[in-house]
């Protein structure tokens, strides 16, 4: 029998490619059951206009229990043939945010301790859209250069000084009226 | 949070049935917990099925003293076809509060098959005993999804009586009143998040059990007696022949109380207990 993890994901995958992807989010590759490469857009009058980004989702086994770990991709060249609107001949980066690191990792709630399982890769790229969306001032973390050199692979594993809070993130789904 | 539950102690995610004794032998340098203990066993608590401490006890103990009840309950056949019904209306009543049901489906699966599997034997398998319970919950794939499927009932029925519950639901740390959405965030929804009084008031009533909870703490009443607190939702002792489930909490867990000290010898010869490893 295949894994809860794997059976989620092709349910996932499933609904993005019968239903399509929401406004500004886009399937850039998506072969096996253990990384994704999604693409994102800010449409709308935002600091990131006219940008996109590009996400890596990695899966443990765990997933959906666990949260997927999830990184913007520096230097991204897209796939030749993929499915999306993004160019094989562009190079798409990190954006500048003061909670997404220039290795492309991201300090946000809802990749950590706000996970819940019935978020799936779809809402994850809705609520960093907003998180984008939202920005006032495009600048990088404060304790950037320090991170960056010292960070591992995997996010999950890093250690954050206190005095640089995770954003707190959230996804709601539909709020039900009193 | 994971990776916590991977390094901790190579404790079970849920033990076999033990002896009081065994507990009481850990709290040997407080005197009111082992008068209280033995107060208990007076009253015919004679053992624990013990969990593992990682946050999700209260869910993982409660989800399996009430397939328990299912596969132990006198009429097999009403008490599965009730479980049933409640699961799928619950299932179900998660969309009403904007979960994805088709997501869930697979953690719903996990537990309604099992429920099942009490008079159904899985295919080629055979029907639920008390051993293939046991390493059922003891597995973290399975263990972990239903865990997380009841955490998802306890949210919807949080979020959906939100007029209900909003006195109630304060911030574990400082106490404040909070959002119901918020607080389903923050403390429901992800695993390793302890339940509380009003997680355990809403599991209970979404599910339609009669829950009761001894409380086992270190102060001296009337008698050395253990104050239960009950969680009624219908019925006497039993709800559609499914009985009551009964959990001893001790200050940051939860375990399940059991009038037996050991599993009955048939099941616990053969019953396997796996490390609670993460594969």
């Amino acid at each position: 029998m295949a894994s809860i993890s794997s059976r989620r994901l092709a349910k996932e995958l499933r609904d993005l490619q019968t239903n399509g992807t929401p406004t500004g989010i886009e399937l850039i590759a998506a072969d096996n059951w253990q990384s994704w490469v999604m693409g994102i857009e800010v449409l709308g009058d935002t600091l990131y206009a006219g940008e996109k980004f590009a996400l890596l989702f990695r899966f443990e086994s765990q997933y959906p229990i666990s949260s997927p770990i999830v990184t913007f991709i520096p230097n991204y060249r897209p796939p030749v043939g993929n499915p999306s609107s993004f160019s094989p001949q562009a190079v798409y980066g990190v954006p500048m945010h003061p909670h997404v690191y220039s290795n492309g990792h991201i300090c946000a709630s809802i990749l950590g301790s706000d996970w819940s399982p019935v978020l799936t890769v779809a809402t994850v790229c809705i609520t960093l859209q907003s998180m984008l969306a939202s920005c006032k001032k495009k600048e990088r973390p404060v304790d950037n250069d320090r991170y960056v050199l010292t960070a591992p692979d995997n996010p999950k594993k890093a250690s954050h000084p206190d005095a640089f809070p995770t954003l707190t993130l959230t996804f709601f789904p539909d709020s039900i009226p009193l | 949070m994971l990776d916590e539950i991977h390094d901790s102690d190579a404790r079970p995610l849920i033990s076999q049935v033990q002896p009081m004794e065994i507990l009481m032998q850990e709290y040997s340098s407080n005197p009111n917990f082992i008068r209280k203990m033995e107060w208990l066993k007076k009253k015919g608590w004679h053992g624990v099925r013990r969990t593992k401490g990682d946050g999700d006890c209260f869910y993982r103990s409660f989800a399996f003293a009430w397939v328990e009840r299912i596969l132990r309950a006198v009429d097999r056949d009403l008490a599965v076809a009730a479980a049933i019904s409640t699961l799928h209306t619950t299932w179900l009543g998660l969309a009403d509060v904007g979960f994805d049901v088709e997501i869930l489906e697979d953690f719903y699966d996990v537990l309604r098959t099992l429920v099942e599997q009490v008079i159904t034997p899985e295919p080629g398998g055979q029907t639920l005993n008390a051993s293939l319970l046991l390493e059922a919950f003891t597995k973290p794939e399975a263990s972990n999804a239903i865990v997380s499927y009841v955490r998802m009932l306890t949210s919807a029925e949080l979020r959906k009586n939100q007029k209900e519950y909003a006195a109630f639901v304060v911030h574990p740390e400082t106490q404040e009143s909070m959002p119901i959405p918020e607080f389903c965030n923050q403390f429901v929804d992800g695993m390793g998040r302890e339940a509380d009084h009003v997680q355990m008031q809403a599991l209970a009533k979404a599910m339609g059990v009669n829950l009761s909870v001894a409380y086992l703490d270190g102060r001296l009443g009337q008698d050395d007696a253990v104050d239960f607190v009950k969680f009624e939702n219908g019925g006497g002792n039993d709800v559609n022949g499914i009985e009551e489930v009964v959990l001893l909490y001790r200050p940051g867990h939860y375990d399940i109380l059991e009038h037996r000290a050991h599993e009955h010898r048939s099941s616990a010869a053969s019953a396997l207990v796996t490390p609670s490893v993460m594969e």
